[in-house]
């Protein structure tokens, strides 16, 4: 049944890019602001951890939904967004494979990004971010960079059809090389904000 | 010619005439099941049905190597897509998602009556509570989007139900939007054709149009990969055919080339054509009259008969050289038609054989040599030329004669080679002998190992559990197929196996779809339970209209059926799990990861009218064969039996049988002692051929041990030992160049044996000595 894996397994991915955000301070360049010194700050962050709240404004419901939880980078593809209420719940990326696990009942599921090209092209831009891989993230986004250093929102829209339908954009706001936010919005209205403190080290 | 003479060739001529008429209206084949045995039970009856006929045996299984894979990914949708234009297939597949949307809005039209988790509580104002508590955490979770999507019309997670039910089945990797292996270095199809795996003309046609689109396909150095089934039996076809006429051609010319070296005579020539030519007529005609058609390897064995049935022509031109027709006849046809009934004696366990196949095969020659045999004693006499003359009698002669003479010094050796080749087979032991029995099937074994890559890069797990349930109706099946489910649902839970699938699971019984339309509550009642269970939880007014519309349409829909199903994903599944047999119908639910086969098979309960067996393939298969061979084992040596207890009847001298026996004992154990070491583990083919081996090579042994009348006697006698020694290897050796596994076996082991069985004789021949 291809639609429900797949369907899931982008969410899933979707998810996960809400853990993006973890990542820390990096030294100040003084040459001009732009998107390439943005790459090189987030690529200075090796490891970072940190703790998320998230608000998910869904259509269907009169009240945003709420959870809240850690965030886990290491450098270079390993990410895990731990949600500790109001359910116990991982996401879990490790190379090529990411795994879902569920408190209660105890659940857990994987799957290889290979078997799922959607996933794979979402998990990738989001390594991509992390890594401050620049040329990676074009493929994949437009990209549009707001404010200044010590305030910035990166603005990516998908430029692929498929992805399209997903996903009208992610906002991604910070300061240097420390993401503070990164907001999801859907194609039907629905969105997801996600706020990020990043533990001090 | 004499009055008589006149008579055989008469009847000879008719019976040729009747011969030709037969032939001429048989069918041959190349059913790639009758080299397995015929099964036993019905169980087994279901598999091989389904093997020729089944869902299984309309699979081509196709594989694109060797280019980049962004390359192979469009040569991929190029072939399906035109491939999907083609009636010869029923599906083609290769995982780019086309016909997902047909499979999901089957499933989402029909999700009340296929979601196995419809019951009255679930749709109670407490049971619609808990749904929507549920509905809520999904949203806040990795799958928000889709349940977000599907809450408004599906709020108690039907569809997930369904789809978490069948997602349990693996699939091949995917890149560049296609099905890959998993070293991304083979880009893989499915396609399913819609003629049955044994029609092999509509499966060649069906082949022929994968390579057509390939080659349009534009892949550049790419590669074509099949298998499959259907793919098998067109190949074999191909195979039997070629090598039948490629073998034969190549032993009528050598045998042709050897007696006209021989005989420096076109008479001689065409009148030691005559038996074979005959015999192989006969030989065809007496199968299809026994059988109602001949199968195409039985044609590739004719090629033996050539090398085996101008023998008889050998020995009496031989000794008919020396003395003239008659007298030389008079004097070998009692040592001839031993030699014959000893090959018939030989034949016949093949005849009794499990096999159609071999069964075929022993038929054809036996019929072949009866006839070979007679053409050889009542009608060549009369057509030979007055004086005849075999020059290489004189030449050969003397030499063969010294060598003969010598040869009984080998004598010790030859005892101690026997002696260690029987400890060498002793300790190999249950090693010896082939296990599997894919070692029967007349596919070439590349092929075989091409196709278990294919199938475990597609995914297709390997069934070794299979329940089997028998019932009178679809509908019966069906309703056995969820009894027998709702077993192995508690077994699972009791950790006996990890799963299972059912065709209820795709296509659930009418009385199932009843109930679960039942179970759905009247629109008002239901709405009443709505508000019930949606107070105090944070969902928009009037969100669940949709729900509330599609669970009353439900409600007086009509049942699934079948048909329903057709351009979806899922008939092929169904289809492949349920089938139309004789007497009824059979439904099949694969077992995974059966840790306990017996806490299963105590779990199976099929209601009344149905029968219901859980199948251990491998065990199964395994028995099978081990049985088969006992059986090819018991019918061997009953024909070693016979031909002894022949010998004894003829020769009536226990001295003289032990003279005739021993060499063919010796050359039975070298042959296998060589084809162990040759690293062959044996099937039941290499043990036919060791039988063929005593039937064949005792011809030999009784002509060596005949008392010779004289010392031109001697010598004529072991020059056409000599000649028909080697118009058999001819035969059977150019048997062993066939990529058929049965053909190949037995030519190679007939072709050694009967060397070593004439060497044999030599040397352990008593001393006949002339002045």
């Amino acid at each position: 049944m291809t639609f429900g894996g797949r369907a899931r397994a982008v969410l899933l991915a979707a998810a996960l890019a809400h853990g993006v955000a973890a990542a820390a301070e990096g030294a100040a360049e003084e040459s001009a602001w732009n998107v390439a010194r943005l790459m090189q700050e987030l690529a200075k962050v090796k490891t970072s951890k940190g703790r998320f709240v998230e608000r998910r404004y869904v259509g269907i419901l009169t009240t945003p939904l709420e959870s809240s939880g850690t965030l886990l980078y290491v450098a270079p593809d390993r990410l895990e967004k731990r949600t500790l209420s109001p359910r116990v719940e991982s996401v879990l990326l490790e190379g090529e494979q990411l795994t879902l696990e569920s408190g209660q009942p105890k659940r857990r599921r994987s799957i290889r990004l290979e078997d799922y090209p959607a996933v794979g092209v979402f998990v990738e831009s989001i390594r991509s971010t992390l890594a401050g891989d620049l040329a990676a993230l074009k493929r994949l986004f437009e990209i549009a960079l707001e404010g200044d250093e010590r305030k910035w929102r990166m603005v990516l829209k998908p430029t692929d059809r498929n992805m399209q339908e997903l996903l009208s954009e992610i906002r991604v706001g910070g300061s240097r090389g420390t993401i503070h936010s990164i907001e999801f919005i859907e194609p039907n209205g629905d969105r997801s904000t996600m706020t990020i403190t990043r533990d001090t080290p | 010619m004499t009055a008589g003479e006149r008579w055989a060739v008469g009847a000879w001529l008719a019976f040729l005439a009747a011969g030709v008429w037969i032939v001429a209206h048989t069918t041959f084949t190349t059913d790639v099941s009758a080299f397995l045995p015929r099964s036993p039970t019905p169980e087994q009856q279901v598999l091989v049905e389904q093997l020729r006929e089944g869902v299984v045996s309309r699979l081509v299984l196709v594989a694109l190597e060797g280019t980049p894979p962004a390359s192979l990914a469009q040569a991929s949708k190029s072939m399906a897509a035109e491939l999907r234009q083609d009636a010869s297939f029923v599906s083609v597949e290769n995982g780019d998602g086309s016909g997902a949307g047909a499979d999901r809005d089957f499933l989402w039209r029909h999700r009340y009556l296929l979601s196995p988790a419809v019951s009255p509580e679930r749709f109670s104002a407490a049971g619609l509570r808990e749904r929507l508590e549920e509905t809520l955490r999904l949203l806040d979770s990795p799958a928000g989007t889709l349940v977000r999507r599907v809450a408004p019309s599906d709020p108690t997670g039907e569809l997930l139900q369904i789809l978490e039910h069948l997602e349990t089945q693996s699939r091949p990797a995917t890149r560049e939007g296609v099905w890959f292996s998993r070293d991304g270095r083979r880009a893989l199809l499915l396609a399913q054709t819609r003629a049955p795996g044994y029609d092999v003309g509509a499966q060649e046609h069906a082949i022929a149009r994968i390579q057509e689109a390939f080659s349009r396909a534009d892949a550049g150095e790419a590669k074509l990969l099949l298998s499959g089934p259907g793919v098998f039996a067109a190949r074999t076809r191909v195979a039997v055919r070629d090598d039948a006429l490629r073998l034969s051609l190549i032993a009528t010319a050598l045998v042709a080339g050897l007696l006209f070296a021989v005989y420096r005579s076109g008479r001689l020539l065409a009148l030691g054509l005559l038996p074979i030519a005959s015999g192989a007529l006969a030989g065809i005609a007496a199968v299809s009259l026994g059988f109602g058609s001949v199968h195409g390897i039985t044609l590739g064995f004719g090629v033996t008969l050539i090398g085996e049935g101008v023998d008889y022509a050998i020995y009496l031109f031989t000794q008919a050289a020396g003395e003239g027709g008659p007298a030389a006849l008079e004097r070998i046809w009692p040592t001839l038609r031993l030699g014959v009934l000893t090959s018939i004696c030989g034949f016949s366990a093949m005849l009794f054989s499990g096999f159609t196949g071999l069964a075929q095969l022993g038929l054809f020659s036996i019929v072949g040599l009866l006839v070979a045999v007679a053409v050889t004693r009542w009608v060549l006499p009369g057509m030979l030329p007055p004086t005849l003359d075999a020059p290489i009698v004189g030449t050969a002669g003397p030499w063969a004669s010294a060598a003969a003479r010598r040869a009984p010094s080998l004598r010790y050796p030859l005892l101690v080679l026997v002696a260690v080749v029987a400890v060498l087979l002793v300790t190999r032991g249950k090693h010896l002998w082939s296990e599997d029995l894919a070692s029967l099937s007349p596919v070439p074994r590349a092929d075989q190992a091409l196709d278990e890559k294919m199938r475990g890069e597609l995914g297709a797990p390997d069934v070794r559990f299979l329940i089997v349930i028998h019932a009178p109706e679809r509908e019966a099946a069906l309703q056995a197929s969820e009894a027998i489910a709702d077993g192995l649902r508690e077994a699972s839970q009791a950790g006996m196996l990890e799963g299972y699938e059912s065709p209820a699971d795709y296509l659930p019984s009418q009385k199932t779809q009843e109930a679960r339309r039942q179970a759905l509550p009247e629109p008002a009642q239901l709405r009443a339970n709505l508000e019930k269970a949606v107070a105090g939880l944070p969902f928009r007014a009037k969100v669940f209209e949709p729900f509330l519309a599609d669970a009353a349409a439900a409600r007086s829909m009509p049942p699934v059926v079948r048909g329903d199903m057709q351009g979806t994903h899922l008939a092929l599944r169904v289809d492949s799990l349920i089938a139309r047999r004789a007497g009824g119908w059979a439904a099949m639910l694969p077992l995974r990861n059966v840790a306990d086969a017996a806490g299963v098979a105590r779990h199976l309960a099929a209601p009344p009218g149905a029968q219901a067996v859980l199948l251990d393939l491998k065990r199964e298969s395994e028995e099978l064969y081990h049985s088969y061979r006992a059986q090819a084992l018991a019918y061997s040596l009953l024909g070693a039996a016979a031909i002894g207890a022949l010998l004894i009847a003829s020769l009536r001298s226990l001295r003289s049988v032990f003279a005739v026996l021993a060499p063919l004992v010796a050359a039975v154990l070298v042959t296998t002692g060589v084809l162990a070491l040759a690293g062959a583990s044996l099937s039941i083919f290499h043990l036919v051929g060791l039988l063929l081996v005593v039937a064949i090579g005792s011809n030999y042994s009784l002509l060596f041990d005949r008392r010779a009348s004289s010392r031109s006697d001697r010598e004529r006698t072991l020059v056409s030992l000599l000649l028909a020694n080697a118009t058999t290897v001819i035969g059977f050796g150019l048997l062993s160049f066939s990529r058929v596994p049965v053909l190949h076996d037995i030519g190679i082991t007939v072709g050694l044996g009967t060397v070593l069985a004439l060497v044999f004789s030599a040397i352990l021949g008593r001393r006949h000595e002339h002045a």
